[in-house]
């Protein structure tokens, strides 16, 4: 189970990494590895050019900007966002999800960004994303280019992103004071991909649900937000019982499948478990999320 | 202090501690070829044509070798366990005209290095023409199923049935008649150290050095000296006429074996090896050259193996692997390697337990258990292990299936059932699922006769009042067999006011409790009947040999032919080797795994042996040497041989320690040419009547029944394996076959689709529970004595896996029946916990649980 | 360039500058070009934690890094963990012979250095907290049990007090 054979590449600079994008065929961007390696070990993944950014110190910063928004440079791995009090502070979803990918040998080489552009339905992080549709920026030798989270997604690994670009950052917007956030999931053994997952969070301002969004993974070929189930949210009290609703509209709507670890009906039946357990463990614990 | 029966700390920990041991993958010859084997991608095929010549030409490609051209200078591997209406097929290194499972090998490529060697494979290209395939038992049995082999009857290999007792007379007159039809899934052994070989060539001799990852050194090197690379029949014949030494030495082996085993082989029958026979006449033909082959070698290969990342009998198989790559190293006179990679391991490293079996029980209404009817099919894969698989584990299968209970008539139908998948191998405890189909069902007649589920097993149980008795099946029961004893070791421990308690809260809160027990015995060896009971004769095949040496300059080494992959033997065997010579742990030196120095044994390691005869051997061994050192001794110091006592290594005569002499001083007052100053070598088949391990496992499980979860809050064992050697290594077995088991039923399965395409080919699907999922599972022990006395060790290496899920499965069906739910399925996922407590409804065109 | 790199970095307290290939995983640099055979291969695809190593102080899975990736940095794998000159015992070392961690320790090299570093930031820790760092290695031969046991062993030896370590002796009921 040996890789099969490729050109590496280590630019040193932006430019320089963005050159070589722009003229290679067949280039993929090595960041963390945790995903792209295992899928070369299995000879699934056969890039002709490889593209190891991981001297790119420009990317690696994780910042909270003075509007009180997280932004996450392409290098910044799991594991730094689960150790860091600003970004349980101030992008508490975020936070929450990181613990749970995987294992810490995992996180401390993984990334945030590359599991974002990896675009892994049953991965957590493209779920936060979605749910806090954070900004994602984009970069190529051509131009920069910043996308909604909302219109990242195509396709199982698939998403907007262009052959020539690389994901420099995903910025976190401000977290309202009176948002309330919670990341749950249902997987067979602690640490493996979520059979489904939920991110979620609702904004509460006098016992009334003024806002909400339930991001999904696991049930669909991308992460997958249900209006139809915020929307039974919103303009209630934030009690069981509504959240039962909205689970039972969730369950509804979504059309998982059924695969080796779970069935479409147990997806289904465990979409209105999670999203109860989820805005429960959210209006449940003031401030932090886990 | 004598150090068997201490928690002495592991002698072998120094080396494996500090990243200094040596495992197979670590082995490099010089110039080392390394092996990558073309496997199909279709799971029931012909091969139409192979076309190496661009994989040739690849960077790094040393040689490719085709199934063809391997299969031309190898022979067939011939079945070794022959029962009467079984036909076993006769499997070839490399398949060359048709391929039966996805990933079948039907190439190898040699490179100089493993990247290369992959590189190169992809480029093989093969054409096939597919066939329909057979990806379950039910398919198998139909009659219009595509055939794997062409001389089976259908897809079944094997269709026997045994009877004891007069069942039709028992069932007709009890008071009802019972019946389930349960089903277990495909599991797979997967130790975390893949299989692997390394074939190294001397460049000058030829001759063939083995190192492998293998739980039987001598059957490796038997099996590679029989099949790999052929010798034209003329050059045998020659070589058998002109040396007369080598015909000797066989000739004498082959007499004491014989003659070792009169009793044994005067059971044998002959209906197995005739019906083998009768469905493929090429079978006496192999079997005649295969003996003129070892009979005209002179050189056979060794086999060395030293650390072994775990087996749980995957690695007592010889692999068709090991035939290709030494019958290519043969011919190329150069080094091969080859170490599995995780995704050949997942689809034919070793799979076991796919058994559907349905069983009736005939019992009285007061609860009196009379009569057992079982029908089992087996999913066998498509390949036979080699050399032994499914069919050993449905005859042992027959013999344990009344378990400790008392049966006035049992009879079982066995069938074995071929399919396009991996091979069945013994995987620990290769029976077990007796022990969870009986235990199963004897819950459920329990619930119909509103009895409770400890209740109706030790109103059947044999007891030690009972004693001496037998099995129905024929093995000899003695007081070692204890299984009630550790049944009611096992009420007193379970906390009957905590559980009530437990189970309230959790009924308040979406969840359900289930508390469940399973029974067993098992033979760790067995009395010597337990062997004629499985196949007259095969007690042959149970002898271990040690042989304990004091060397010149005294320092006491001991020789053993089990194959230690985990066990600790190192450090057992010193403990027992210790205690007979009167030395401390550090003075004992173990050696295994070389068989230019280990004596010979069929079997190796596995089926819980190393206790009791690996053990026994090298007991009774030193016992001899310390015998023989004590005389050389006594002499020295003018004294009787009778007051010699030797501790620390002061061999003295009682009550002088103070005049004592070393082993080293008495060692080097006998004169030798070899170095070895007293030694001795130690046949053993065990102490006799007896040897039975026996256990009650219970299991607590807590579900949740919104997610289908399953925790496990206890789990405790209550084992009983006579006196124990070293108690932290036995718990460390127990422990360690209860998380298989634990896997088996809530994690494990081998999946296929509906064309036998393998769905679970990596760890991201194949789940091997972790940390986070096995409970800490308490052991408790019993210390029942044989009447026999001595060298009462049994062994303790399967248990675990036995008891584990049909424990698991009783809590589970425990906790959910009052829900209506009813366990068949050993594999019991969160979907098929809330399918089974009505929560949710099964897919209507599920494959998934 | 799939042509080889020359690489430098700290291997086990050692400086080592080496060609590799950049197909060629850190674990396979390790094994086969730096002869370190104590780490340990099981799946090679990031799950079973046999290869895990500690890079700069961090665990990560060998299999999933490139070797050219740890150009410039400071790789410990099991063989740096006894002291260099004594030889004696790194305490998780001693703590799993203590404790009976491991029987066929395949998996061995992986838990050690995944304990190393959860002991490294959190010298305390509960056994729960062991138990879910630890859940990123398999094992198939021990239940467990004696891993955990292993780390809070290392534990107390690393605190100097032996006398507390796991009991080990068997519970004989007769």
């Amino acid at each position: 189970m040996k890789a099969p054979p490729f050109e590496y590449h280590r630019p040193s600079s932006l430019d320089e990494a963005l050159g070589l994008l722009a003229e290679l065929d067949e280039a993929k961007i090595l960041a963390g590895g945790q995903s792209l390696l295992p899928l070369m070990s299995l000879r699934l993944g056969r890039p002709e050019h490889v593209v190891d950014i991981g001297d790119l110190g420009i990317l690696d910063s994780l910042v909270v900007e003075p509007d009180g928004s997280v932004r996450v440079g392409a290098l910044v791995t799991h594991r730094q966002v689960e150790t860091s009090a600003e970004v349980a502070a101030h992008a508490p979803l975020l936070h929450a999800a990181a613990p749970m990918i995987g294992h810490r040998p995992i996180r401390t080489r993984g990334t945030v960004c590359g599991s974002i552009a990896h675009a892994d339905p049953a991965a957590e992080m493209p779920a936060v994303a979605l749910a806090c549709n954070a900004a994602i920026t984009a970069v190529s030798s051509r131009a920069a280019r910043e996308i909604a989270a909302a219109d990242f997604f195509e396709g199982y690994l698939q998403t907007v992103i262009e052959p020539d670009e690389i994901v420099t950052r995903v910025q976190f917007g401000p977290w309202p004071r009176h948002r309330r956030g919670a990341v749950v999931e249902q997987s067979r053994r602690s640490g493996d991909y979520a059979i489904i997952g939920l991110a979620c969070w609702l904004d509460i301002e006098d016992n009334t649900i003024t806002d909400a969004a339930l991001s999904f993974f696991g049930v669909s070929d991308t992460p997958i937000r249900v209006a139809e189930a915020e929307d039974v949210l919103r303009g209630q009290a934030p009690t069981q019982s509504t959240f039962s609703a909205a689970g039972r509209t969730a369950a509804g709507v979504l059309r998982p499948t059924s695969d080796i670890h779970a069935s479409a009906n147990y997806r289904r039946h465990l979409a209105a478990v999670l999203t109860e357990r989820g805005l429960a463990k959210a209006t449940a614990e003031s401030g932090e999320t886990r | 202090m004598r150090l068997v029966g201490q928690s002495v700390k592991r002698v072998e920990d120094d080396r494996l501690l500090r990243g200094t041991g040596r495992y197979v993958a670590d082995v490099n010859p010089p110039g080392v070829l390394h092996a990558v084997f073309v496997r199909s991608t279709f799971a029931h095929a012909r091969i139409v044509s192979i076309d190496a010549a661009a994989a040739g030409r690849s960077p790094g490609v040393v040689r490719i070798y085709t199934g063809a051209e391997i299969n031309a200078m190898s022979y067939p591997m011939l079945p070794m366990l022959m029962l009467p209406d079984l036909y076993t097929p006769l499997v070839k290194a490399l398949s060359d005209d048709k391929v039966r499972m996805v990933g079948d090998p039907v190439a190898v490529v040699l490179a100089n290095s493993r990247a290369e060697a992959e590189d190169a494979a992809e480029l093989v290209e093969v054409e096939y023409d597919p066939l329909d395939a057979v990806p379950d038992i039910a398919t198998g049995l139909r009659s219009d199923s595509a055939q794997l082999w062409e001389k089976a009857d259908g897809n079944v290999l094997y269709d026997h049935a045994d009877t004891f007792g007069e069942v039709d007379a028992v069932f007709a007159s009890a008071d009802r008649v019972i019946t389930e039809r349960f089903s277990s899934h495909r599991q797979s052994n997967q130790p975390i150290e893949t299989r692997g070989t390394v074939i190294e060539v001397d460049p000058v001799t030829g001759h063939l050095t083995v190192h492998g990852a293998t739980q039987t050194s001598h059957m490796l090197r038997w099996g590679i000296a029989a099949y790999a690379g052929k010798r034209r029949i003329r050059e045998s014949l020659k070589s058998l006429a002109t040396k007369k030494e080598r015909r000797a030495a066989f000739l004498t082996a082959a007499k004491k074996f014989t003659t070792d085993n009169a009793d044994a082989l005067k059971q044998s029958d002959n209906a197995g090896a005739a019906h083998q026979i009768k469905r493929d006449k090429s079978t006496l033909l192999h079997m005649n050259r295969m003996g003129l082959e070892l009979l005209g070698q002179e050189d056979f290969p060794t086999v060395v193996a030293q650390d072994i990342g775990g087996g749980f009998g995957a690695k007592g198989a010889v692999a068709r692997e090991d035939i290709a790559l030494a019958t290519a190293a043969i011919d190329l006179g150069r080094s091969v390697k080859w170490i599995e990679d995780r995704i050949e391991n997942l689809t034919d490293g070793g799979h076991a337990r796919e058994e559907d079996i349905e069983i009736s029980i005939a019992v009285d209404d007061d609860g009196t258990m009379r009569g057992m009817k079982v029908d089992l099919v087996i999913d066998h894969g498509a390949y036979p292990a080699w050399p032994i698989g499914a069919s050993l584990a449905s005859a042992i299968m027959k013999v344990m299936f009344p378990g400790a209970y008392r049966f006035e008539a049992f009879s079982m139908r066995s069938r074995l059932v071929a399919t396009n998948k991996g091979k069945y191998v013994a995987y620990r405890g290769p029976w077990a699922n007796e022990t969870w189909a009986r235990e199963r069902i004897i819950d459920v007649v329990a619930r119909e006769l509103r009895m409770s589920p400890a209740e109706i097993r030790l109103k059947n149980m044999y007891g030690p009042e009972d004693m001496p008795a037998a099995m129905l099946t024929g093995p000899t029961l003695d007081e070692t067999m204890s299984t009630r004893a550790t049944l009611e070791r096992a009420i007193e421990l379970i906390d009957r006011d905590e559980l009530a308690s437990l189970k309230a809260d959790a009924e308040a809160n979406g969840r359900r409790l289930g508390l469940g027990l399973a029974c067993y015995h098992e033979a760790a060896p067995g009395p010597p009947n337990y062997n004629d009971a499985i196949s007259p004769g095969s007690g042959a095949l149970s002898n271990e040999t040690a042989r304990t040496v004091v060397e010149s300059d005294g320092s006491i080494i001991a020789y053993t032919s089990q194959m230690p992959h985990g066990q600790s033997h190192e450090t057992t065997y010193a403990q027992v080797v210790a205690d007979e010579m009167g030395v401390g742990i550090d003075d004992v030196k173990l050696v295994w795994g070389n068989t230019d120095k280990t004596p010979f044994s069929a079997l190796g390691t596995g089926g819980s042996r190393g206790g009791p005869l690996g053990g026994g051997a090298i007991k009774y061994a030193s016992r001899e040497v310390r015998r023989l050192v004590a005389e050389k001794a006594a002499s020295m110091l003018e004294a009787s041989v009778d007051d010699i006592e030797i501790v620390d290594g002061n061999i003295h005569v009682a009550g002088v320690p103070s005049r004592g002499l070393t082993y080293g001083e008495v060692a080097g007052a006998v004169a030798t040419l070899d170095g070895e100053a007293f030694s001795h070598n130690q046949d053993y088949r065990g102490k006799g009547d007896g040897g039975w391990s026996c256990a009650t496992h219970v299991c607590m499980v807590d579900i949740d029944l919104e997610t289908g979860t399953v925790q496990i809050p206890r789990y405790f064992v209550v084992e009983d394996c006579g006196p124990i050697i070293n108690p932290a290594i036995v718990d460390g077995q127990v422990r360690g076959g209860v998380a298989q088991g634990i896997g088996a039923v809530l994690y494990e399965s081998a999946v296929f689709d509906t064309e036998a395409n393998p769905q679970t080919t990596t760890y991201m699907d194949y789940l091997m529970p972790s940390a986070t999922e096995i409970p800490e599972i308490e052991v408790h022990h019993l210390e029942t004595l044989s009447p026999g006395g001595e060298n009462d060790f049994r062994g303790v290496g399967e248990g675990g896996m036995i008891g584990a899920p049909a424990a698991i499965t009783n809590a589970i069906e425990h906790a959910l029946a009052p829900l209506g739910a009813k366990v068949t399925d050993q594999y019991l996922p969160p979907t098929k916990i809330l399918e089974l407590a009505g929560i949710i409804d099964p897919d209507r065109s599920s494959g998934s649980s | 360039m799939s042509e080889p790199t020359v690489i430098t970095m700290l291997i086990n307290g050692a400086p080592a500058t080496i060609e590799v290939e950049p197909r060629t995983s850190l674990a396979d640099l390790i094994r086969e070009e730096l002869g370190l055979t104590g780490t340990h291969l099981g799946c090679e695809h990031g799950v079973c934690g046999a290869c895990t190593i500690l890079v700069d102080g961090e665990p990560v899975r060998s299999c999933l890094m490139l070797g050219v990736q740890a150009d410039g940095k400071n790789i410990t794998t099991i063989e740096g963990l006894a002291d260099p000159i004594s030889g004696e015992m790194h305490p998780i070392q001693k703590g799993m012979h203590e404790a009976h961690g491991f029987q066929c320790s395949f998996c061995a090299p992986g838990f050690l250095m995944s304990a190393v570093a959860l002991l490294e930031d959190n010298p305390n820790p509960t056994r729960d907290q062991i138990r879910e760092e630890l859940g990123g290695n398999v094992c198939r031969c021990t239940g467990y049990k004696t891993i955990l046991d292993g780390v809070e062993a290392a534990v107390s030896i690393k605190s100097g007090d032996n006398t507390s370590s796991t009991n080990l002796a068997a519970e004989v009921d007769r």
